[in-house]
């Protein structure tokens, strides 16, 4: 490259945003994998959850003036809550149809809930603006964004919820067992009809407050959500299929790699990095994806 | 993974292969084109121009339905094709080749890169293939948006003599019906056989002794050639390239919609999407988000209640007519 001399002090800036971006990123990505793993099921829709959340964020500000991260719990139940009639009603009959006829209708409803956004919000840019999110706290001599350190934070504690519920609660061994085998989950006594419903549940409001941090760490539209699925997958992809820890930790390589690879050919190349990132990771090694399933 | 199993499990086109043969179909097919020929003498320029799109949308649809109806390749990646044929034209436009022969180059073009990327896109299965194939196409936008080679996110301007709109027309109505007689002949070959083994079960085929990548390729590189022609005849159309039109994801979501809505696995289901989808649109101008929402929700129904289509359900309709009818008489 052209770089006269190697800047340590730009580099360390931009792995260090990159690694709390993926963070932020990795908090959607969770139940995209979550959905993915438990019920076999490539989500196209959960981007549009994602963008969802971002619109509930800004209308919680604007309408009811509450501060979105106060908001989270809240957008959390709502969106949970309004998948599980989703599910009951459009994707639970498809059971035993196959793979194909699931993924394609979650195509369709994703392709309107995108224009039924364009419908309601506009086709404009938003973004949700707080009083911290221009301020930057300075650590070791780097400037990181505020936004990005709660964001990262709130991102890591949820992650560290969902790892307990999964491996300390009733219903994450429902869970693991119906991942693991459907068939014997259902012989001892496991609904697993139920836990594809709450895990399709908890994967959208997963997705929902990923989407508010999103919101409020980047700018979105109405068709944002391909975006934000696309970076969903590759995470799950990078971080092992299922694995709660592993989304986590793969949402920071490719947060890292995607801020390192803008840094070096420019801001424009963030999305393409990351598609390249997740392509390459599938060509290499597909079936390391398909052995790993259990929720742990 | 467990190969998964097919949308279609019954398909009308390979079951009444026996009942009309090659010839007969052929010729209803040209007799449909000639009909279709004659239009720019007979209709206003706003009845050729939803005539435009509706082949358009045919041509595409019949593309994606040899990959995915009959192959079992259940692709995201379109744009990606539709959009190399855009860029092949608005290239060879530049260096003032004869039309003809950059239609020709961009379905090679196209082929070619179907043919390159098969061996990573071929190693992924089922779902994967399809959040594979989306991963490709968007990462190729991005590039063309970032890239200087072809000018960036500005894109090109086609400087060549502008052809007639209905000579658009008639370019986009001979791809149409070319893709459809493709499909047609492919169906009577050996072949189709070997499609339909790999869309069931690729596993089996291959101990059947089917070259399972060889299958899948050509079914890719047809299907992707045929978007590329059609890409290159929207450059001419557009007469302004741009990476984000031309590789944008709205021709995949509306192939998808229109394939599907139509019947997979069908030869008239994709005319059928096309010229539902098209009209819906033209009665809802001015309302692009109400008719797609409309669209979607007419793809959610049809998945669930007619997995074959509204092609499928009106061959279905026909059969269960013809059966009570001779038993009758």
């Amino acid at each position: 490259m052209g770089i006269a001399a190697i800047d340590v002090g730009a580099i360390a800036q931009a792995a260090s945003t990159g690694l709390l971006l993926g963070g932020i990123y990795a908090l959607s990505a969770l139940g995209l994998s979550l959905v993915l793993g438990v019920m076999r099921l490539v989500n196209l829709v959960h981007g549009e959850v994602t963008v969802l959340g971002a619109y509930l964020g800004l209308l919680a500000l604007s309408t009811f003036g509450l501060d979105p991260l106060l908001a989270l719990p809240l957008v959390f139940v709502v969106v949970g809550l309004a998948a599980l009639p989703v599910h009951r009603l459009v994707l639970a009959p498809l059971a035993g149809r196959g793979e194909e006829a699931a993924l394609l209708t979650t195509f369709a409803l994703a392709v309107i809930m995108q224009n039924l956004y364009i419908q309601w919000f506009t086709g404009d840019t938003r973004a949700i603006t707080r009083p911290y999110s221009r301020s930057t706290i300075e650590v070791l001599g780097l400037r990181l964004p505020g936004v990005y350190l709660m964001g990262f934070a709130i991102s890591l504690g949820c992650t560290i919820a969902v790892y307990a519920l999964m491996t300390r609660s009733g219903f994450g061994r429902r869970l693991r067992a119906g991942a693991e085998d459907p068939m014997a989950a259902g012989v001892v006594g496991v609904d697993v009809g139920r836990v594809h419903a709450q895990t399709f549940a908890l994967g959208a409001g997963l997705a929902a407050m990923g989407g508010v941090l999103l919101g409020l760490a980047f700018s979105f539209t109405p068709t944002s959500g391909t975006a934000f699925l696309l970076v969903g997958f590759a995470i799950v992809v990078v971080g092992g299929l299922g694995s709660v820890a592993g989304t986590f930790i793969g949402g920071t390589m490719l947060g890292v790699l995607q801020s390192l690879g803008a840094l070096m050919f420019g801001d424009g190349y963030r999305g393409f990095i990351g598609l390249v990132l997740f392509l390459l990771v599938l060509a290499l090694r597909p079936n390391g994806l398909f052995g790993r399933t259990a929720a742990t | 993974m467990t190969s998964s199993p097919p949308l279609v499990l019954d398909d009308p086109a390979t079951a009444d292969r026996r009942r009309s043969p090659l010839g007969r179909e052929l010729a209803i097919l040209a007799a449909v084109a000639a009909c279709l020929f004659l239009m720019p003498y007979v209709v206003d320029d706003y009845a050729l121009q939803v005539g435009y799109l509706i082949l358009q949308l045919a041509a595409l649809a019949t593309a994606w339905n040899l990959l995915a109806g009959y192959t079992g390749l259940v692709s995201l990646g379109s744009a990606a094709f539709v959009g190399i044929g855009t860029y092949t034209m608005a290239m060879l436009d530049e260096r003032a080749a004869p039309v003809w022969f950059a239609i020709i180059a961009a379905g090679v073009v196209a082929a070619v890169f179907a043919a390159v990327v098969s061996p990573a896109m071929f190693r992924l299965r089922g779902l994967y293939f399809t959040i594979g194939t989306l991963a490709l196409a968007e990462a190729l936008r991005m590039w063309m948006v970032n890239a200087r080679t072809f000018n960036g996110a500005a894109g090109i301007y086609l400087t060549g003599r502008p052809p007639a709109f209905y000579q658009l027309y008639w370019l986009v109505l001979v791809a149409a019906i070319g893709a459809t007689a493709v499909v047609v002949v492919i169906l009577r070959r050996p072949l189709a056989l070997r499609l339909n083994a790999v869309r069931d079960d690729e596993d089996v085929a291959a101990e059947m002794g089917v070259r399972v990548f060889r299958a899948k390729l050509v079914a890719f590189a047809v299907s992707g050639s045929l978007m590329g022609i059609i890409g290159a005849v929207q450059a001419l159309n557009t007469r302004v390239v741009v990476p984000n039109g031309a590789f944008g994801l709205t021709w995949t979501v509306n192939i998808v919609l229109v394939a599907l809505i139509g019947g997979l696995g069908t030869r008239t289901g994709p005319w059928i999407g096309a010229v539902f989808a098209i009209l819906l649109q033209e009665s809802l101008r001015g309302y692009p988000e109400i008719h797609l929402a409309i669209t979607g929700a007419v793809l959610l129904l049809v998945i669930r209640f007619a997995p074959s289509g509204i092609g499928g359900a009106m061959a279905d309709g026909r059969r269960r007519l013809a059966r009570v009818w001779r038993t009758r008489s």
